[in-house]
């Protein structure tokens, strides 16, 4: 089996990724706070859910990365 | 397993004394502030309290039982049994032990000098005469529910109980259920507001028959007893008279009126009592109790539900509700929305229409959980009074109402007409 080699600068941009959606994520929390007229707590005590959305859109994220490496070089 | 238990009842014990030192409690269930307040007993032989067990069926079994289970803490001892029917007298004798007197004829057990107290757990029809005798004989009675086959008769017990001031216990252990006396103390605080309306059910999927040796058809009618007009109520006073003496706890009154209806429609089967009822009970301030019972589907079980407006109460399964349950998170309404807006179909009665669902919240327990029998805390406490040598008059009150208004639902299904209750 070949070995998988990440590299630094790879793994940073991922992280970058992530923590963007993070960033998405507790926005959409912060969004049904003043929606549904709920307590501010819940920027902390829903970080389980931030963290779960978190995840989902950094997977649809690498899903739209996908595509468009496959876009790319027919384009070009 | 015994630790667990002794730290339960200490923990118990805790609770009630706080819940009995309330003027709610002390109204509503004075019983339990008497059994937290009797003086400790002696361990001296004048201190035991000497009991004969009358009746050893199924029932009468589990009582003897649960009381050699804390005789020597509450120094008690079964003194005596009795039974007529063979086998349950020669499972006595031996569950007893040999410190115990044995009698075919519960007269001869009333004979003996050194009784304190019988406990009755015959058949329905012989509870009245039984506790009759025992009382005229200087006894305290334990009887189990409910009181009478007649309303005649019941009125005839209590009425013995008050000329000899004897105790008369009646066997709605519920009434020393930790969980319902929670409960109770709850919704008298007004926890979930004003009462408006109770439902109560008892369901099962069986045909109540016990076996007959032999299919001898003269044991037939000792034995099924419960399924025969003459000796029983059927479901009214073996089951539903749990349930109504704890709604008149609850509303601190009698019914007023009870009508109902009753068949039988499944067990078809030679009985005389009805395998299904359904019956309703009215209160003075307008409150009802909705009751029905079957023999013949399981599914929904036994439930007693107080429905407040300001929360409801589920007593079988110790869980109380709000009316106005927290928001959940916004995030998860959210989540929740979108969800409905993409997979939900549209109702029949249009978009615009929204079905009228329940409230849906999980609620939480009224109690926490006690590894205490409520039947052995009833028996306890019986010990207790006999000690004392007297006991709450409202606790043989809740046991004399509550059959009176199951025979008089009874009577209201038989005569197909909604029936006045006075006592």
């Amino acid at each position: 089996m070949k070995d998988i080699i990440i590299k630094g600068d790879r793994l940073k941009k991922e992280i970058i990724i992530w923590l963007i959606c993070l960033a998405a994520a507790e926005a959409v929390n912060i969004y049904s706070i003043i929606s549904y007229k709920t307590n501010w707590i819940e920027l902390i005590t829903q970080l389980h859910f931030v963290a779960a959305l978190s995840i989902i859109f950094y997977f649809a994220a690498a899903l739209i990365r996908w595509l468009f490496g496959l876009i790319k070089p027919v384009k070009k | 397993m015994e630790e667990i238990k002794n730290q339960s009842r200490r923990e118990f014990l805790k609770k009630i004394s706080v819940i009995s030192g309330s003027a709610v409690a002390l109204s509503s269930m004075p019983w339990i502030s008497s059994y937290v307040n009797s003086r400790a007993q002696g361990k001296s032989p004048s201190d035991k309290v000497r009991l004969g067990i009358i009746g050893v069926g199924d029932r009468g079994r589990l009582l003897l039982l649960t009381i050699q289970e804390f005789r020597k803490e509450a120094n008690v001892e079964i003194a005596a049994v009795c039974d007529n029917y063979q086998p349950n007298y020669e499972r006595a004798v031996q569950l007893a032990g040999s410190g115990a007197k044995a009698f075919y004829d519960y007269r001869q057990m009333l004979e003996m000098k050194d009784l304190d107290a019988v406990v009755i757990a015959t058949p329905l029809h012989e509870h009245a005469h039984i506790a009759i005798d025992a009382m005229n004989a200087g006894l305290h009675v334990f009887c189990e529910k409910s009181m009478a086959r007649n309303v005649e008769d019941t009125k005839a017990m209590y009425d013995t109980h008050l000329k000899y001031n004897k105790i008369l216990q009646i066997g709605h252990q519920r009434m020393f259920d930790p969980m319902y006396l929670e409960a109770i103390d709850r919704i008298r605080k007004g926890e979930i507001g004003q009462v408006t309306q109770m439902r109560m059910f008892w369901h099962r999927n069986n045909n109540w028959r016990r076996k007959v040796p032999g299919g001898n058809p003269v044991l037939e009618r000792k034995i099924n007893w419960r399924l025969y007009k003459e000796y029983s109520a059927g479901l009214m006073t073996e089951l539903a008279s749990h349930q109504i003496q704890i709604g008149n706890w609850i509303k601190g009154a009698l019914p007023v009126s009870v009508m109902g209806a009753g068949s039988i429609n499944y067990w078809k089967d030679g009985r005389e009592v009805y395998d299904n009822v359904a019956l309703i009970y009215s209160y003075a301030d307008g409150t009802q109790l909705i009751y029905d019972s079957v023999i013949s589907n399981k599914h929904y079980g036994l439930e007693e539900q107080i429905l407040g407006d300001k929360g409801t109460i589920e007593l079988e399964i110790n869980k109380i509700y709000s009316e106005t349950p927290p928001k959940s998170p916004g995030i998860q309404q959210l989540i929740l929305d979108i969800e409905k807006g993409i997979f939900d179909t549209v109702p029949i009665g249009g978009a615009t229409w929204i079905p009228e669902v329940g409230v849906r919240d999980k609620g939480e327990f009224i109690s926490d959980k006690y590894k205490m029998d409520e039947v052995q805390l009833q028996l306890e406490a019986f010990v207790k009074y006999v000690r004392e040598g007297k006991a709450p008059e409202e606790m043989t009150l809740q046991g004399y109402y509550a059959t009176v208004c199951a025979l008089l639902g009874e009577q209201a299904i038989a005569e197909g007409k909604k029936i006045g209750i006075t006592v």
